[in-house]
This record gives C-alpha cells, structure tokens and sequence, in this order.
C-alpha cells in the first residue's frame, strides 16, 4: 500500500517535470541572441524591431529578444551588465572613449575579420563611419544610425523680421547676438543641464581657431600636445564673450534638454537659435511640425585668424554603433544580426525617417538630408564629439569644466590647466 | 580536573539536551534574517571596502591594487567634501522644516480628527508620487522662461524676486531642498499622528478641566508624550538626508558646476560616469562611515529624550 502510493507520488513529480520541462525543451533548439540599443522613439525602435524580425525569419534556430532602453538609463545598465559578465550579445555605443574601456577590458569582439570575409558588406560603408570604432587598426562596430553634424539652428522668420543675415564670423555673429538682445529675444537657447550641450560651443571654437590637430594632440599626448594649447584657452573665452554678451537665454546651466527645454524656448519665438546636433530636425517635426516650416540651419562661423577650415564639422559617421561582446556564444549569428540591422532595407527606413546611415550611394529627395550629407561630404574633417572620444574620466572633466566656463565662475586659464593636469594624471 | 570542570561534566545530560531544545527555536528564527543580513549587507558592505583600495573600471580584469591611494585622494577631493557639507545643509534644513510643519500638521489633523480624513489623504499624496514625476514636474516649475513661479513674480511685480532657480550655483541646492521637504513631509505627519492615536484622551480632558490653555496641553502635555517619536523623526531626517539621492539626480544633477552635488550623486558619477569604481567605493565607503557616525551622534545627543515604546 505504502510503496503504492510512493510510486503514484513519484509518477505525479516526474509527470510535473516533464510538463515543466517541454516548453524549455522545445526552445532549446532556438538559441537566444540579446540585443541592447538605444533608440525608445517608436520610429527608430520599429525599425530595428523589422530587422530583427527579418534575422528570425531567415536564421531558423536562433530568437533575438530586443531591449529598446532609455539613454542615460543605458549607460548606466550596460556597464551593470558588463560588470556582472552578463552583457547582451550585441550592443550600441557612440564608439570612441567609453567603448574603447570595453574594449581594452577585452570585452569585446574584434570585428575586422567578420569584415574582411565579407567585403562587399564592408565596402558598402564609407571608410570615415569605422573611424571611432577602430582602435590599434582593429574594428569594433558598426556605424547603424544616422550621419550627424552640429550645426546652428535658427528661426527663418525672426532672421527675416530683423532683417539679419546668417552669420559667417565670429563678428557677424557678435552683431547678431546683439541685435537678438536689443530686441528682447534671446540670441542662443542652450539647455546645458545636460553639459555635452555646451561642449559643442567650445569643441567647435577649439576647432575654428587652432585646427583638429590642437585636440588630437592633446588627447593622445603627443609630443607638443597639451590641453593649455592657446586654441583652448582663447575657446574659453571667446565662450565667455558670448555669455557676458547675453548670448544664451536665461538660466542656461540649469536647462534640461531632455524634457525639451531648450526647444521649448524656440517654438516659443524667446529665442533664435540652437546649436545642436542635425538629429534635432526629426525631433522638431515630430513635436512641432508647425514650427519646422519655419527651421533653417547655418554652419558654425569662422574665428577670425583662426587656423582651422570653416568647412569642418563636429559630429559623427555613424552616430550608433553596433558591437558583439566576447561573453557572446554565438558571434557568428550576432554579426548576421547586426547585418539584417544595417541592410539595405533598414538603410531606406532610416533615410524616411531623416536619418542617414553612412552607407554609400544613399539617395533622397529630402533637402534637409542632401545638405546634411553634402555638409559632411565637403568637411574638411570630422571631429568627434570631445565627450565620446576621451576616455569616461577625462569626459567628465571636460564637461564640468566647460559648464563652469558657461557659468563664469571659472577662468578659460583654469579651465584649461584642470584639464591638463587630469589628462596627465591619467597618462601616467 | 578541576572543581569547575567537574561540575560543568556532572550537569546531568538530559538538561543540557533540554536547554539546547530551548534556544532551537531562537536560532529557527534569527537564521533566516540573519542570512539576509549576510548576504544582502555584511557581504556588499565588505566587498566594497575591498574595492575601495583598487583602481579599476569595473570592466573584465586589470584592476589594480593600490592600497590606500584612493583614500588619500578622498581626503583631498575638495568635491567630496563640497559634497558632504551639502549634505549636511540638506540634512538641517530638513529637520528645522519637515519635523515642526509634520507635528504642526499633525496636530491640528488629529484635533479635527472626523472631518479631516479627507485632508489626512491629501497631505499624504506628495509621498506617493514618485519622485522622477516629481522632479520632472517641479523642473517646469521652476523654468526661468516659462515656469509659474518666475511668471507670477513679473506680473506681480516683484522683479527682483525673479532667479534662475536650478541654473544658479547658489540658489540650485536650496530650491531642490524645498522640494525635498515638501515631500517628505507627508511622512513624518503620519508618524506623528500613529504617536498621537495612543495619547490617552483623559490626559487632555483632566488637564482642561484643570484649566489648561490648549497651547500648555501641547507643549507641557503631547510634546513630552511625542518626546520619542520626535527623536525617531529627527534621526530618520539626518540619516535619509546624508544617504539622499533621488531628486537631486532628476532635478540638478548635482550641478550647475557641483553645487548641489551630494555624495550619493558623486559616487554615481564616479562609477557610471568616470568609470573609476575603485574610487567609488571608497566614495560609497566613506559614505557608509559618515553616515554611521552622524547617526551615531544623532542617537547620543537625543538619547535623554528615549521611551520606551
């Protein structure tokens, strides 16, 4: 009777097991390919959504499961992830600084041997879209994105009402900033909560008066590089110059440009004009198309005496950048994943949506997005972002330093030796 | 042998088994919060003193071991310390405004005891928002461009009123502290009111009848009987306010330039901005140190004012 009912108990757990069990047992056969980004606008994140979509379809076997994760949010959770050795298989990243800690921490795939197999698939890239995800001539990802320049904003029709020109100097500038004021309008709408907002004024001003090799010099520390270089000091205060001029709408430093606040103040008409990334066009028509008929955008102005070419644009080739992490089981799949994410149809959903992968030979009836791409075809160089190239230490005393130069409360000499004296510390 | 060991030999066995029966269920009970309190504190606390003497991003291997180099930086960090009397300001201001407007509150909502459900509601609703919302919300308040505060103060003229509230370095800490207090205030009332809800009512009516105003009933009367809620309070207020990090990160970020940096939000930044874990966690060890220490004189000072509960 007893070791009846032990056997019936036995029957019941091992009937329960193998109830729990099939499902995982059928998904076994279908390996799990994570994928992390950083694109939570329903446009962007559909796409990649379609393309993981088509990768399920044509690799049977493999599932991807797609997170679609706030950016600061995500910065956040992928160095967690990393830490704890549980990271995605493929990830996006701005390349530069913060992926190349992945990288020397060897957590990351090499991909130049996935390229050389396929080069058809390589050469379909323009070369400059790999320049900040190469390191030591070996490269980590690949541009997916958007093609982005920083570029000034403006209000066509305030422009029109005040009779101004768009700005080619530094005077021409000045004059505008002026005449903005005297009309009650505030010249620049700067939300610099956020810090790498501001960072453009002074990477451009670095840029225009001692051309890109003053910061690659610096940055690398090569012989004759320094961050006290005159280019960064006079950067700093011709920054100030703007500020003491009233350049910027009120309580700039405190403005937080993901809630919108500095957009807010030119849908508004408070303020005239923005400098800012070009992505900030499909932000504007979809919050505001009203406001996007009257959006036009110019090239920061030359310095006068400055060293640099005022063709040269700060920005990045490729803006996202995917990459395969080597905790990965299965970097074969992870490439063919990036490949249906970069593929010919994600390239046309991207271009629809005003965003341009550096992928050669893309063709557009779209204005915007021919200036855009002319703009960059014509630069006579590309600076990255100084707070995506330096390492994550440096970053940060760069964008402190430069929100204090905003602010006043720090001298352009200060500034200049702080970031020195971090970039040596750093060196040794 | 001597004359102890003897004896302890000479306890009969079966008290010996009947007293260890007796502490079973003590040690039943204690294991499992004990192992939590293993696991989930000693563990990450001892882990992050290791990590503390490491230079090291916190990615793969090639961390370094540096000995105490991070702490002697700590020690020189003129942010760290900015950070800390930041905190301390806050953990002030919160005890000079949450607890008296918290009792003041209390006070009258229990007076008015039947009436006042619905206000008992409505006072409770900042606690239960979340903070991100609120923050988010409050950042639009107090937007120099286009937020109400700025707004009513034009149009009632009163111009040299008009700051940029998060934007300047001096005002940034002491508008996001505003915001602090009005929500946690909430908190500390209904301590209160739980502390009030035993106060026996004879003790008022005896002390009416003997003519008291009802001002002397509080303060010679449900003050003292609060003594030991209030003490809870103030210590609850010092100890979140050196640990505070929510709506400083959502509001300000620690900046505009540092000035509202706490050492929470500077330990965050360190790790996940920096990428320096190993200096982090000599941050978020000193932290744990401070805060140990102020808690420890917060208890000592107000120990007078302890009750049994």
């Amino acid at each position: 009777m007893q070791s009846a009912s032990v056997s019936k108990i036995c029957a019941l757990i091992g009937g329960l097991t193998v109830l729990a069990l099939s499902p995982s047992a059928a998904q076994a056969q279908s390996k799990t390919i994570t994928e992390w980004d950083l694109q939570t606008n329903p446009g962007p994140a559909k796409i990649l959504d379609d393309a993981g979509a088509r990768f399920d379809k044509a690799n049977p076997g493999f599932k991807v499961e797609q997170s679609h994760i706030m950016n600061d949010a995500y910065k956040t959770k992928l160095k967690i992830a990393f830490g704890a050795n549980q990271p995605p298989c493929v990830f996006s990243s701005w390349g530069g600084g913060p992926l190349k800690e992945y990288v020397k921490a060897g957590q990351v795939v090499d991909l130049s041997s996935y390229l050389a197999k396929d080069a058809a698939y390589r050469d379909r890239f323009a070369t400059a879209g790999f320049s900040t995800v190469t390191f030591d001539g070996k490269v980590y990802g690949i541009p997916a994105e958007n093609t982005v320049a920083a570029v000034v904003f403006y209000n066509k029709e305030i422009f029109a009402k005040e009779k101004l020109e768009t700005p080619k100097t530094w005077d021409d500038l000045l004059n505008v900033v002026k005449v903005l004021k005297a009309k009650g309008i505030a010249p620049f709408s700067l939300a610099n909560k956020n810090k790498w907002t501001g960072s453009m004024y002074y990477v451009y001003l670095v840029d225009r008066i001692g051309g890109p090799g003053v910061f690659a010099k610096a940055a690398a520390r090569a012989p004759g590089g320094s961050f006290t270089d005159p280019a960064f000091i006079e950067a700093g205060k011709r920054i100030q110059e703007l500020v003491k001029a009233g350049a910027f709408a009120e309580g700039y430093n405190g403005l937080d440009y993901d809630v919108g606040a500095s957009r807010r103040l030119l849908y508004s008409g408070k303020a005239a004009m923005e400098l800012i990334g070009t992505w900030e066009a499909s932000t504007i028509l979809g919050e505001n198309p009203e406001f996007y008929k009257k959006l036009d955008f110019f090239q920061f102005p030359s310095v006068p005496g400055g060293k640099g070419s005022p063709t040269t644009v700060l920005g990045t080739i490729g803006d996202n950048f995917f990459s395969i992490s080597s905790a990965c089981k299965e970097p074969d799949a992870a490439f063919k994943l990036i490949q249906s994410l970069t593929d010919d149809i994600s390239a046309q959903a991207r271009l629809d949506d005003k965003r341009i992968i550096p992928v050669k030979g893309l063709k557009t009836s779209d204005p915007f997005l021919n200036r855009v791409m002319k703009l960059v075809a014509d630069a006579s160089s590309v600076q990255f972002w100084y707070d995506q190239e330096l390492s994550p230490n440096l970053a940060q005393v760069h964008l402190n330093t430069t929100q204090a130069l905003f602010g006043l409360s720090i001298t352009p000499e200060a500034a200049a030796q702080q970031m020195e004296d971090a970039a040596k510390a750093e060196a040794k | 042998m001597t004359f102890e060991d003897a004896q302890l030999t000479a306890v009969p066995h079966a008290e010996r088994f009947a007293s260890l029966k007796a502490a079973m269920p003590i040690v039943v009970f204690l294991v499992p919060a004990v192992l939590f309190l293993v696991v989930f504190l000693l563990y990450p606390l001892i882990s992050s003193f290791q990590l503390s003497l490491l230079d090291w991003n916190g990615l793969g291997t090639g961390e370094r071991f540096v000995g105490l180099d991070n702490w002697v930086r700590l020690a020189q960090d003129k942010l760290f310390w900015g950070a800390l009397r930041n905190n301390l300001a806050l953990a002030f201001f919160s005890v000079l405004f949450q607890i008296p407007i918290a009792l003041l509150l209390a006070v009258v909502l229990d007076e008015a005891s039947k009436g006042s459900r619905i206000l008992k509601i409505l006072y409770f609703l900042p606690l239960l928002m979340s903070s991100v919302a609120l923050g988010v919300v409050f950042k639009n308040i107090y937007d120099p461009n286009f937020g109400p505060i700025n707004a009513f103060l034009s149009a009632v003229h009163l111009d040299a009123l008009v700051h940029d509230w998060l934007g300047d370095p001096r005002l940034a800490l002491g508008s996001v502290i505003v915001v602090i207090c009005w929500q946690n205030i909430p908190f500390y009332m209904v301590l209160f009111l739980a502390g009030l809800s035993s106060f026996p009512s004879e003790l008022g009516e005896a002390a009416r009848l003997d003519g008291a105003s009802e001002s002397t009933i509080f303060w010679r009367i449900k003050l003292p009987f609060l003594q030991g809620t209030v003490r809870t309070a103030i210590t609850l207020a010092i100890v979140g306010s050196m640990r505070y990090f929510d709506l400083i990160f959502i509001m300000t970020d620690g900046g505009p330039e540092g000035s509202s940096e706490l050492m929470a939000t500077y330990m965050f930044r360190t790790v996940f901005s920096s990428f320096q874990l190993g200096y982090g966690s000599t941050v978020a060890s000193a932290m744990f140190l401070i805060v140990i220490l102020v808690a420890a004189i917060t208890m000592r000072l107000t120990r007078r004012y302890e009750t049994e509960v």
